[in-house]
């Protein structure tokens, strides 16, 4: 008589045939990684060249010729153009790993000598460039850039939203020159930026250097990031959506506010910090449009306001050691705060369904 | 010409093909025509849909028969470049008279797409109450309006122990049937029906087709179908659509279920029937 039971396995150790390779292959593998290189040492250390040549007119040939003989030897024909392609991209990802790597480490390492508690909640009264560390922080400019750069979301955030509704949920006659208007302005200089607040408002005597000038300024540059990430966003939302929400009778306000907005919220809440990530570090519009101070200022519509990149750009120039540690130390602020924002807003938003 | 109610009796007593179902219609349309950009797409659709009836809208694709299920509640107007002539009545008004809301059109007039498509952001009861949230109504008692929606939709024992659950968990038969719940939370006097089964094993389709029959005792149902047993099955009458090459879509027969399917006048219908081509 015929069993009747489907046999059950325990799954066994592994049990994923499709990453195996030969012992062959590895072997071939190590060599096509490390013969180029040892190679290239080699010469390095009896040329004379400089590292930047080798790396490019040496290592990079060799381990081509390298991976391809290996992969020529093991995988055949596509294997050998499957590993130059290979080769490629690993090169070019490293080489652009490496610079990132770096500007984090340099900002971290030369950062963490200046940085203590009171740098954080002092501020800058009665220190100069060459007063010692021990006295005066960033914590005046600290405030500053929160004030300058959350008004300039207040301003940005609404209206770039609005356009990008525009853009994509209505027949607007205009779509057409407004997304090319806020792709241009996407390419716009920050300088410009900071130069036409200037324009507007200081060169024509209606209003005196402050802080919500500056936020106009990072306004203008937040905008087209906000515009045209959201528009890809919204697009993304699927028709049959917006189509059953309005077969249920809604009218398309609510449409776009009850499904459209919710379906589209992570991607928005991107688009949100990409344009905050744009501008947080900007110093040239602020250069122009906010006065360099070392006091503490919570009003961002009257009077001086110091900012983190004025505060770095003004104790760089001064040229004085303990000038340039202040700035390293408020530059790893400013990646300190922009690191917890972000962190805390994905914490806040992740997904729930009502 | 002007189109009256009279001339349009006569010319559908001159078309021998368009039989005249005896009840009081409840949403008719009169000569049809529909456009995109300047394709001429449905030419000169006349039907009528008797109250609690069951309509099957059956033909090749391309056709046009779910073009014109979306003239029944203004969806098509949202297509761009879409165009229209023609008018629909439902309760002896016309829908695209100057002033009219879509809005409360939709609001009467219930869709179910060929697609399943819940909200993704929404719980499943969620989706059952999004309409009267959408339109911003309330209801006494939720619960129970979640409660009778499903079980019309026969989807309520499936789900009733996980209403909180995302909508997007359920497998898509069962998400089609609570597109169809969703739709009854606002109790519509029409159901229009776009191939709500095309994506659907053997099981859930059967289920939807009693649900069909059973919504036809509150409900004026029409629907579209590729599916010639289910044109069978659930409808009471029947209109046959064909495109032909190089022409607009248009109705070559209209009447009852039964007649067109065993009987029928015109030569292309017996042939579309039995399965010849389309």
């Amino acid at each position: 008589m015929m069993e009747n039971t489907v046999q059950l396995l325990e799954r066994p150790a592994g049990a994923t045939p499709w990453k195996t390779r030969s012992q062959n292959f590895r072997i071939w593998i190590a060599a096509a990684s490390i013969l180029p290189a040892a190679l290239s040492y080699l010469v390095y250390l009896n040329a004379g060249l400089s590292g930047a040549a080798i790396l490019l007119i040496v290592f990079l040939p060799l381990q081509l010729l390298g991976a391809a003989i290996a992969a020529a030897f093991t995988r055949g024909r596509r294997g050998v153009a499957d590993s130059q392609l290979s080769v490629l991209v690993l090169f070019a990802t490293s080489f652009v790993a490496i610079m990132l790597g770096s500007i984090v480490f340099s900002i971290i390492s030369w950062g963490l000598k200046a940085v203590s508690p009171h740098f954080i909640y002092q501020n800058n009264v009665y220190v100069t460039p060459t007063t010692s560390l021990e006295y005066g922080g960033a914590g005046h400019a600290l405030i500053g850039s929160l004030l300058v750069v959350g008004l300039a979301t207040l301003i940005a955030v609404p209206l770039g939203l609005a356009v990008a509704v525009y853009l994509t949920e209505t027949k607007g006659r205009f779509k057409g020159p407004v997304r090319f208007l806020a792709q241009s302005m996407s390419g716009l200089p920050s300088i410009v930026a900071g130069l036409f607040v200037y324009a507007l408002f200081i060169a024509t005597g209606t209003a005196n250097l402050s802080g919500w000038l500056g936020s106009l300024a990072l306004s203008l540059l937040m905008l087209p990031t906000v515009v045209r990430m959201s528009e890809e966003v919204l697009k993304l939302v699927p028709g049959d959506l917006r189509s059953a929400a309005l077969a249920l009778g809604a009218p398309q306000r609510r449409t776009f506010f009850q499904v459209v907005m919710p379906t589209a919220k992570a991607g928005l809440i991107t688009a949100v910090l990409l344009g905050i990530a744009r501008v947080v570090g900007e110093t040239a519009p602020l250069l122009l449009t906010t006065r360099l101070m070392s006091e503490t200022s919570i009003n961002p519509f009257y009077g001086d306001l110091a900012t983190l990149p004025t505060f770095i750009f003004s104790n760089l120039t001064a040229g004085f050691d303990t000038g340039r540690a202040r700035a390293w130390a408020a530059a790893f602020l400013l990646l300190a705060v922009v690191g917890l924002i972000f962190g805390a807003t994905r914490a806040l938003t992740t997904q729930k369904v009502k | 010409m002007t189109i009256t109610g009279e001339n349009i009796m006569d010319a559908k007593l001159q078309n021998a093909n368009i039989a005249v179902l005896d009840a009081e219609s409840h949403l008719e349309a009169r000569n049809i025509h529909v456009w995109f950009k300047d394709r001429h797409v449905l030419s000169d659709v006349s039907l009528h849909f008797p109250t609690n009836s069951v309509t099957a809208l059956i033909g090749p694709s391309g056709c046009g028969k779910s073009t014109f299920l979306r003239t029944l509640n203004r969806m098509h107007e949202l297509i761009p470049g879409a165009g229209l002539a023609g008018s629909i009545y439902l309760d002896n008004e016309d829908i695209y008279a100057a002033g009219v809301d879509p809005v409360n059109i939709r609001l009467r007039v219930g869709m179910v797409f060929q697609k399943p498509n819940p909200f993704p952001t929404m719980t499943i009861k969620g989706n059952v109450l999004a309409g009267l949230r959408l339109s911003n109504r309330r209801t006494r008692d939720e619960d129970d309006l979640v409660e009778s929606c499903l079980n019309r939709a026969s989807i309520w024992n499936e789900v009733k122990d996980r209403l909180d659950a995302p909508a997007g968990s359920l497998s898509g038969g069962q998400q089609q049937r609570l597109c169809i719940a969703r739709s009854l939370a606002l109790s519509p006097e029409v159901l229009l029906m776009d191939e709500p089964c095309s994506a659907l094993d053997p099981g859930s389709t059967r289920r939807i087709e009693e649900t069909i029959r059973e919504l036809s005792a509150d409900m004026t149902v029409v629907i579209v179908t590729h599916n010639m047993q289910q044109a069978q099955r659930v409808s009471d009458q029947t209109a046959f659509f064909l495109a032909e090459e190089g022409q607009p879509g248009h109705v070559v027969e209209f009447g009852a279920t039964d007649n067109l399917f065993s009987a029928p006048n015109d030569p292309r219908t017996e042939d579309y029937v039995n399965g010849r081509f389309g």
